[in-house]
């Protein structure tokens, strides 16, 4: 009796084994066309898939609790096309004292006035203040970001995060920790021990602006790429922003506070893209050496770059008079009455131009001296005058 | 306690053991697998917001009870130096890794129990000690657990841990998700503390949309996967990163279910005419060799024996 349950009890473990195998991998299978079909609905349905059509409750634009067609008791929330600007840094609060989710840690009192005088370095105010680009009410960010971290919706974070994310990003480059105690916070209890550091009033030191930079690269059919710095801000009037806008602290300030493991000097590896970028926003152009040269550029000349001098009353004029205020400049052509909308045969002014028409000129066509109206020329007297030519003769006199 | 437990599990297995000779059908004693919720959790690790602080680790070991150092402590960088694994005193750590976009902004990953879709833990778990719950939580019952490790090696992620320390009465340790936390909070522990929000807990489907959409906002920054949506038939954590996975030490692994690896361990010990009791008799001998430590032969002896049919269900 014994020996045969010996026999039979391992046999019928085995065959029990063996159906359970089986079974156990039907019913997996089963699982993952379930799962797989889930996935196809969720790819199916697009608009559930569609991050940029994604769901947010009603309640993140409506305050009331019903809103009507008449009365949908939006929140205010000026979106890029209401944006009027921001006052300037120095109207904002010097301090604010954030404490509304102490925990672990003591409130915060953050230097705002020193900030937002540094963001000028970088994006502005909208750097932090996103979505509420205006001069008539600045939001609380709590009326966005939801104090509760178990919630709903959360796909916006939650107002512990959207502080820490603005504040970190930065000071964690700056100083090479996350030490809480270091930077914003004291540990509950421990207030007496440390002084936060009060930098009320305090300002950042004014950046000097260099005047050109000059770049040596390892691009084989011109190594130097010269940029004059001084000629796009003060002549092209281009904003800091528009290049300066991602730049963090640590762009200056890459030394490590205290001396830690992270003593290395910091590497930033830039793509070909991040390092062209700023350039090629204005300057579009698929010929390198436009930038790459051989030897250092000169500063940028009117006359070389365009074949266009400006004269006397040109050379007064600032750019966006003739080119608009827009990035890339407009381009414009030769053509006085591109500009000029009253300089038109009959109604045109030559004295103007410092030159007095003799009688016998003064009633002619433009284009009979200057060819093809071109004015950038010299006029042609031989269409007409077989001895005579510009400038040794002159059809009149110079003023 | 403990020995009643015991005896009342090996009287089970006994039972099923029987039930199978005569209804020749299978009910495994191992974890039943409940349809999931659609309502069940995710949690995304958006390892771009991460930022390494490790209060998580500090909020893990204070909700399980596991002593640990004052807070401010935590804010030390030298234990980035050496690639950390999670133990049964750290359910999850946070390791740092190069990002060679910058230096400064090094890459920090938090890793712990996966809370797999399709867990192997819980199917190489010959005694039902692990389970699959509704909500998606995989979760640990000690009194079920006979030691043999089997967790361990089915784990594609290698993250159940065996308390070595403790000789009476060892555990196997993994993040549970606050299981007993969230009776009474909302949040696990870690979800709780982050001061970043770096761990984004919701409804999976609604976690898997948003880390979609992060993606595609920030498509300069992120590489566009996540890690954990498909991998071995999803987990419950998922990963957004700059950074190849594979870099970051989450390994690459199939779109399938894992439960397959510790079955094709199973079905090669068939495919080699080794019957699967010998395996047991063998790891019944170590278990009987290190019970007999304590001092219970004559008990141990007819406990193996048993566990030999009930382990091969
Ligand atoms: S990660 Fe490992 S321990 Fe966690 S559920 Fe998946 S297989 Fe089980
Ligand atoms: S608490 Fe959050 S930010 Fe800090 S290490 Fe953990 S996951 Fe990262």
């Amino acid at each position: 009796m014994k020996k045969t349950i010996l026999i039979i009890s391992p046999l019928l473990v085995i065959c029990a084994f063996a159906i359970s195998t089986l079974f156990s991998q039907n019913k997996h299978q089963g699982l993952n066309e379930t799962v797989d079909k889930l996935n196809r609905n969720v790819v199916v349905s697009g608009k559930k898939d569609d991050p940029l059509t994604e769901k947010i409750s009603c309640k993140t634009c409506h305050v009331t609790e019903y809103p009507t067609r008449k009365d949908p008791g939006l929140r205010s929330c000026p979106r890029d096309k209401m944006l009027s600007g921001f006052p300037s840094s120095k109207t904002g609060p010097d301090v604010v004292v954030i404490n509304e989710m102490s925990e672990n840690y003591s409130g915060v009192r953050f230097s705002h006035g020193l900030h937002s005088q540094m963001s000028e370095m970088s994006l502005g105010c909208v750097d932090c203040h996103h979505y509420n680009i205006s001069t008539e009410e600045i939001l609380k960010c709590s009326d966005c970001h939801n104090k509760n971290r178990s919630r709903e919706e959360v796909s916006v974070p939650d107002l512990k995060s959207a502080f820490h994310r603005q504040c970190m990003m930065c000071h964690k480059q700056w100083s090479h920790d996350n030490g809480c105690n270091s930077q914003c916070h004291v540990r509950k209890g421990q207030e007496n021990n440390l002084v936060q550091k009060d930098f009320t009033g305090k300002i950042h030191p004014k950046q000097k602006e260099p005047e050109k930079m000059i770049w040596e690269t390892n691009y084989e059919k011109g190594k130097i790429v010269t940029f004059f710095h001084d000629e796009h801000i003060q002549l092209f009037k281009i904003n800091c922003k528009s290049c300066h806008g991602n730049d963090k602290c640590v762009k200056c300030h890459d030394k490590p506070l205290q001396p830690t493991d992270y003593s290395k000097p910091i590497h930033r590896k830039k793509s070909f893209e991040e390092h062209h970028m700023p350039c090629l926003n204005c300057h579009k152009s698929e010929n390198c050496q436009k930038c790459h040269r051989d030897q250092e550029m000169t500063p940028f000349n009117h006359g070389k770059s365009t074949g266009w001098i400006l004269k006397s009353y040109h050379s007064q004029l600032a750019c966006e008079k003739c080119h608009g205020g827009q990035m890339p400049v407009k381009k414009i052509d030769r053509n006085c009455s591109s500009c000029h909308k009253n300089f038109l045969p009959g109604k045109f002014e030559h004295k103007k131009t410092g030159f007095v028409l003799s009688e016998t000129h003064k009633d002619m066509e433009c284009k009979s001296c200057h060819a093809n109206n071109d004015f950038a020329k010299n006029p042609d007297c031989k269409e007409c005058h077989d001895d005579k030519s510009f400038p040794s003769q002159l059809p009149g006199k110079r003023k | 306690m403990k020995n009643q437990n015991r005896r009342d599990f090996l009287k089970t297995a006994a039972g099923i053991g029987a039930s199978i000779g005569i209804a020749g059908s299978v009910k495994p004693a191992k974890a039943s697998e409940k349809t999931l919720s659609d309502d069940r959790f995710g949690i995304l690790v958006d390892t771009d917001v991460c930022v390494g602080c490790r209060h998580c680790e500090w909020a893990c070991r204070v909700a399980h009870n596991i002593p640990t150092p004052d807070l401010d402590t935590y804010s030390d960088n030298s234990v980035f130096k050496e690639y950390r694994r999670t133990d049964a005193s750290s359910l999850t750590v946070v390791n740092e890794f190069e990002n060679e976009k910058n230096s400064a902004m090094p890459v920090h990953v938090k890793t712990q129990c996966m809370h797999c879709e399709h867990p192997a833990c819980v199917s190489a778990c010959i005694v039902g000690a692990f389970s699959k719950l509704e909500d998606g939580s995989v979760v640990w019952d000690g009194d079920k657990c006979i030691g043999c490790r089997y967790c361990m090696v089915a784990c594609p992620f290698q993250i159940p841990t065996y308390d070595y320390d403790r000789s009476i009465d060892p555990q196997i340790r993994k993040c549970d998700l606050c299981f007993e936390k969230r009776k009474t909070e909302k949040l696990p522990a870690c979800v709780n503390i982050c001061p970043n929000e770096a761990l984004l807990f919701g409804k999976r489907d609604d976690i898997v949309r948003i880390a979609k959409s992060r993606i595609k906002r920030k498509y300069d920054v992120y590489i566009d996967h996540i890690y954990g949506e498909k991998e071995i038939g999803g987990t419950s954590w998922m990963y957004i990163a700059g950074k190849d996975f594979e870099k970051l030490k989450l390994p690459k692994l199939n779109y399938s279910p894992a439960p397959g690896i510790s079955e094709s361990i199973q079905h090669g010990i068939f495919a080699y005419f080794v019957p699967p009791v010998t395996l047991y008799a063998l790891l019944g001998t170590i278990m009987w060799i290190t019970r007999k430590k304590k001092g219970d032969d004559s008990e141990i002896k007819d406990e193996t024996n048993q566990d030999k049919k009930g382990g091969a269900l």
